[in-house]
């Protein structure tokens, strides 16, 4: 297993894969039963006027077992996990939740991962934060960094190899 | 005399890395205010930016960081509240997951970690409001407030899910409104409130991010309300910092001074605006300022 295996979370994981898909079809089997269209969820959805994401709908596509359909949908990329749906769900059915394990399914699925996600996951295996020190702008057009404005050294992991190794064993041992 | 109470700081990846002004405020009035702040070596990223590509990662990396806090035997102090979530929710998993827990920890021991689940999570807003409480906020203003007219943003990752337990109400949050009372502002609600400030989608839809944030300072600019106070990094991001851009997305001239909490709080303690960072707010704070003297 390489940083590049695990940063395209491509073929090789298939037993998270398995394990993905088995969580996924227990939320079909289940809970999603429990959904009546209410439509509250997609009332409150902070997605829903600006990008059309309906999540009643991606319940009910769940629950019809259209699960490749919706791992390989772009709507999924469009939650803002603000979890109002799962806040408000009389059945507390929690779309957020399938939403984030469509997305997790699509990933280890080995199909492309939109926008910096990528980025962010290698800046978290080379250094443990999802970017390193950045010069801030002030007002008056100046550039400056932690340092020099009197903050302490940053914390992140000391020993990086170790915490390399860490994370290598989520992907390898079937978390 | 009691021993002041400590708290491990979780600065997590954002405030560190960038959003330096909510450090500073935070580290020129909590130690003010009674709290001491202990920085711990060797924390990570709090997991929840990678919840999307992978979960188990997520409970992973929080659980990591709980257990660095743990070995100090330290509770732990979480300014950001994506980190304040990803932390408790690692926290839910755990009493209700044991196998879960074990797995984790099994992982962790590559690190000599372990989480046994003991430490209590704070975030700014009850760390300020439940621990530190209202009377002493009010004892240390030295200039209050009078006249301003400010609104709340709590951040959705601070609010919910209330089912994990979170530091204040899901639908109708009040604690930072009874912190701007106690400093002498004027704590003003509007309908949008809850509305989400878009960050999240930075990542992958960037443009939609930035109409979010647009239309929500659109509705606080149009109801005359002064300014926004924060309590996220990644909220603040997109309030202050792309403030500008934000308003090219609804085709508005937004103008809306916005500030991390404990920034107005310092201001009310007659702190000076250089300590608090104040300089790094890119939205027309000064109007604040100005209302403030008139």
């Amino acid at each position: 297993m390489t940083i590049v295996d695990l940063t395209s979370m491509g073929e090789p994981q298939t037993d998270l894969k398995k394990e993905l898909n088995a969580r996924l079809t227990k939320l079909q089997d289940e809970i999603s039963d429990f959904c009546f269209q209410c439509g509250k969820c997609t009332s409150g959805c902070e997605a829903h006027k600006l990008l059309e994401l309906e999540p009643h709908k991606i319940v009910a596509l769940l629950k019809r077992g259209l699960l490749n359909e919706l791992v390989n949908s772009d709507i999924i990329w469009t939650c803002m996990s603000c979890m109002k749906c799962r806040e408000r769900c009389p059945q507390r059915v929690a779309p957020v939740d399938i939403l984030f394990g469509l997305k997790n399914m699509a990933v280890a699925s080995g199909k492309e991962i939109p926008g910096k996600y990528t980025g962010m996951l290698q800046s978290i295996l080379s250094m443990g934060l999802i970017q390193d020190i950045q010069q801030a702008t002030t007002r008056t057009n100046k550039t400056v960094k932690r340092d020099e404005l009197g903050l302490p050294p940053l914390s992140k992991p000391v020993d990086v190899t170790k915490f390399h190794a860490g994370i290598m064993k989520i992907a390898m041992d079937k978390v | 005399m009691t021993m002041k109470k400590k708290y491990a700081i979780f600065p997590g990846c954002l405030m560190p890395t960038e959003q330096y002004a909510y450090e500073l405020s935070i580290r020129e009035i909590i130690p003010l205010l009674g709290i001491e702040i202990v920085d711990l070596e060797g924390f990570s990223c709090c997991g929840e930016p990678m919840k999307s590509v992978n979960q188990f990662l997520t409970l992973y990396l929080s659980a990591r960081n709980l257990a660095i806090a743990e070995k100090d035997n330290l509770d732990v102090f979480v300014p950001c509240a994506m980190c304040h979530l990803a932390l408790s929710e690692c926290q839910h998993v755990f009493e209700n997951n044991p196998e879960m827990k074990k797995r984790i920890n099994g992982l962790l021991a590559a690190e000599n970690l372990t989480y046994t689940n003991k430490r209590q999570i704070v975030h700014t807003v009850d760390l300020l409001h439940d621990h530190i409480g209202l009377e002493t906020i009010q004892q240390h203003v030295k200039k209050p407030l009078k006249g301003l007219k400010i609104t709340a943003h709590y951040g959705c990752h601070l609010i919910r899910p209330s089912e994990i337990g979170r530091p204040v109400d899901s639908e109708n949050p009040q604690k930072i409104e009874a912190i701007l009372t106690a400093i002498g502002a004027e704590p003003t609600t509007c309908p949008q409130k809850l509305d989400c400030c878009g960050a999240p989608l930075l990542t992958n839809l960037p443009e939609s991010a930035l109409t979010k944030t647009g239309q929500k300072l659109q509705a606080i600019q149009e109801q005359g309300i002064h300014g926004m106070v924060d309590v996220c990094p990644w909220c603040h991001k997109m309030f202050d910092n792309r403030q500008t851009k934000a308003g090219e997305t609804v085709a508005a001239k937004l103008a809306v001074p916005v500030l991390y909490l404990p920034q107005l709080i310092g201001l009310a303690f007659g702190l000076s605006p250089d300590a608090l960072g104040l300089d790094l707010n890119l939205s027309p704070v000064e109007k604040l300022q100005q209302k403030e003297e008139a």
